[in-house]
């Protein structure tokens, strides 16, 4: 379905030449850094600044007209004030250009009949000139595989996971926390005023785009409902959806003369709409991208059944109990060790002071050395009672036992071990005292693709959000 | 109060939900305590009478619903009972009677509804009736066209789910019977875009059926 999109939305997100409208010789101009950006992330195409000064901006001639650019021109980005994207269009159209991004803002979003007008004159002219629209008011695309950064060279690494953004502020958080967490993005697109091309029609070329497996997006409002509604239908069918709306809690409630009328608040409708066409909403930004992380990592597969370790060390105790109680509550199954485990880890680790059953305290094995733990967490992780393993590190505790260099080789470990084993491993780091080596190992952990969460219920939630697709793709 | 002609009385309401296949308690237009009593006997008792006018939206409010008369003595009191306290609380309103209809027997009471949403058009609403549907907002809602797997989620979502399959020795609600409701209003309202906003409420929920007891639509 959408197969139609891929052709029409290749220059777009393929471009083979970029114009950029707005770049100045002798200023910083947007424009400028727009050039600068594309040239330092290895843009393989051919790019075209333009500007009335002319001149040069690094090894680049400036154009001082789009017009005058020799080779041919698929892809603009626009950063010129607003009363001149007329002419430019006009300028686009002669050169047979195929999308135009405006950078330019300034238009209805300020809620003036001046700022609608024009975008109406806008809308017409693209028309004409058989191109389409970005924005305005937005910043674009984002494309690592064909090396397209968000401005100020945001550029993450190539990945499966797609998102639309009505805000370029959430645009840019996504791409940055993806470029933090390791959740690596096929293509992402802060689409603005979306006067012309929307939310539904880069749903639509996502669902269709081969590269991409899971969709985010952050929705604020829509000027066709119907559209969405129906988009998302067909879309959520072919991939997993998630989706944050933004300004739930509109102020203004209509007069309304039914009960039906005073109860349906915007962000009800919403929240129905979304678990109608079988998406699955977040709520904030870090609930969104707490799911993708997921979602990217363990695909389709249900992960009901968690082991949980609670703690590698001293302290596991209490983090067990409030751990079980973070999966149970989000509809985890938290089942016990197999006989066999149980007695392993006994001989292992001596059954005093060790909780062995589920979730495992561990704690035992640091009178025991390194290599107990490792064989402990082994154990754990490869019982067939579980789907999926959590688990809990403190590293204030853990690095005065291990110092940095046990440290180093439990989470070389968890690495080796994720990769070996066919069972997702999460990690749950919670923020402490030694927040400098903290971060060092959730690097580590993110860059080996093992996800990574600050808290059990942050984790426990978004498998939550996982499963809750699986169950009901599964019931359709 | 609301223009005169936008909002529908009990018995046009539910003539038109009738004609769309929802099942509705029947109620007829009477013009005089007379024809209130002919009717009553027509229908057979015990019967409800509900005052009948367009600028009245909450008719138990003020006095202008009366419950379970067993004879024709009580539906001519009932008649004059109605008509005066709606002209004490409403002087300005029209009044063109008392609607008569049969006195349902109690069953599970539910609410369905349409309001239409700026964004996504008409949206149906489903909840448990009475007090609950206002003060706990236990309510679910869906976007028109609502889909028999829709429906089902819609009634499945509310926490008083347990109530509809009967808690305590209470008869159980159809539940089918809800989802086929369901559907037929999001077919009704969907082929009747000048529907501004409906609401079933109450309907009455019983182990072989539901019908809606009383009715309200408001047009665009």
């Amino acid at each position: 379905m959408f197969e139609e999109k891929l052709k029409e939305f290749e220059p777009i997100f393929y471009p083979e030449s970029i114009a950029v409208v707005g770049v100045s010789a002798t200023s910083i101009k947007a424009g400028s850094l727009w050039v600068m950006d594309l040239r330092s992330a290895g843009f393989p195409g051919a790019i075209y600044p333009v500007g009335s000064s002319g001149g040069r901006i690094g090894d680049l001639e400036i154009f001082p007209n789009l017009r005058l650019v020799p080779g041919e021109v698929d892809y603009v980005i626009v950063a010129i004030p607003r009363q001149s994207v007329l002419e430019l269009l006009d300028d686009c159209a002669a050169k047979n250009v195929k999308a135009v991004h405006f950078f330019t803002a300034g238009f209805s979003e300020t809620d003036t009949q001046q700022g609608r007008k024009l975008e109406e004159q806008m809308l017409e002219k693209t028309r004409q000139g058989n191109m389409r629209i970005i924005g305005p008011n937005c910043i674009g695309v984002y494309c690592p595989e064909h090396r397209i950064p968000f401005l100020m060279g945001i550029l993450g690494e190539d990945g499966s996971v797609g998102f639309v953004s009505q805000s370029g502020g959430i645009a840019t958080k996504l791409a940055t926390i993806g470029i933090a967490r390791h959740i690596n993005y096929s293509k992402g697109v802060s689409f603005g005023n979306g006067i012309d091309l929307d939310a539904s029609d880069f749903l639509q070329y996502l669902a269709a785009d081969p590269k991409t497996k899971v969709i985010g997006a952050y929705l604020e409002g829509t000027r066709d409902g119907a559209r969405l509604f129906s988009t998302m239908k067909a879309v959520a069918k072919i991939k997993p959806l998630i989706v944050w709306k933004g300004g739930r809690t509109e102020a203004g409630a209509k007069a309304a003369m039914s009960h039906t009328g005073s109860l349906a608040s915007s962000a009800t409708i919403w929240s129905a709409m979304l678990k109608q066409v079988g998406a699955i909403e977040a709520h904030s930004l870090e609930e969104l991208t707490d799911t993708l992380l997921i979602f990217q990592r363990l695909g389709h597969g249900r992960g009901t059944r968690a082991a949980i370790i609670g703690g590698l060390a001293d302290g596991g105790g209490g983090n067990s109990v409030a751990a079980g109680d973070a999966c149970l509550e989000n509809g985890l199954s938290v089942p016990p060790l197999s006989f066999e485990t149980k007695q392993k880890l006994s001989e292992l680790l001596g059954e005093v002071g060790s909780i062995l059953c589920n979730p495992v305290d561990v704690s035992q094995a640091q009178f025991r050395g390194l290599a107990t733990l490792l064989q402990a967490i082994d154990l754990v992780v490869r019982d067939t009672i579980s789907d999926i393993v959590l688990i809990q590190e403190d590293i204030e505790i853990l690095l005065p036992i291990y110092s940095q260099k046990g440290l180093e080789e439990i989470n070389g470990f968890l690495i080796e071990l994720a990769g070996m084993q066919n069972k997702p491993i999460i990690v749950v780091l919670p923020p402490g005292s030694v927040e400098a080596e903290r971060l060092r190992i959730e690097r580590k952990l993110l860059a080996a693709s093992i996800p990574v969460f600050s808290s059990m219920e942050r984790a426990a939630r978004a498998i939550y959000r996982l499963n809750q697709y699986c169950c009901r793709r599964e019931a359709s | 109060m609301v223009k005169s002609q936008d909002l529908l009385t009990e018995v046009e309401s539910k003539e038109l939900l009738k004609k769309a296949g929802i099942p509705v308690v029947e109620a007829k237009l009477a013009r005089s305590k007379k024809e209130a009593v002919s009717l009553s006997r027509e229908m057979g008792f015990p019967v409800v009478l509900k005052i009948s006018s367009p600028d009245v939206v909450h008719k138990s409010d003020s006095g202008g619903v009366k419950l379970g008369l067993a004879n024709a003595a009580q539906v001519g009191k009932a008649y004059s009972e109605i008509v005066s306290s709606i002209k004490k609380a409403y002087p300005q309103a029209q009044i063109d009677g008392v609607s008569v209809q049969a006195m349902a027997p109690p069953g599970v009471e539910v609410i369905v509804g349409m309001s239409k949403d700026a964004q996504f058009g008409p949206v149906l609403m489903f909840g448990l009736g009475g007090i609950l549907v206002e003060v706990l907002k236990d309510v679910s809602f869906r976007i028109v066209p609502v889909t028999e797997r829709d429906a089902r989620e819609m009634v499945k979502e509310i926490k008083g789910y347990p109530v509809l399959q009967g808690y305590r020795g209470q008869k159980p609600a159809s539940i089918p019977a809800l989802e086929q409701l369901i559907v037929k209003v999001s077919q009704f309202v969907e082929k009747n875009p000048q529907i501004k906003e409906l609401d079933l409420n109450p309907i009455f929920a019983y182990p072989d059926k539901a019908v809606a007891v009383d009715a309200r639509i408001i047009l665009e």
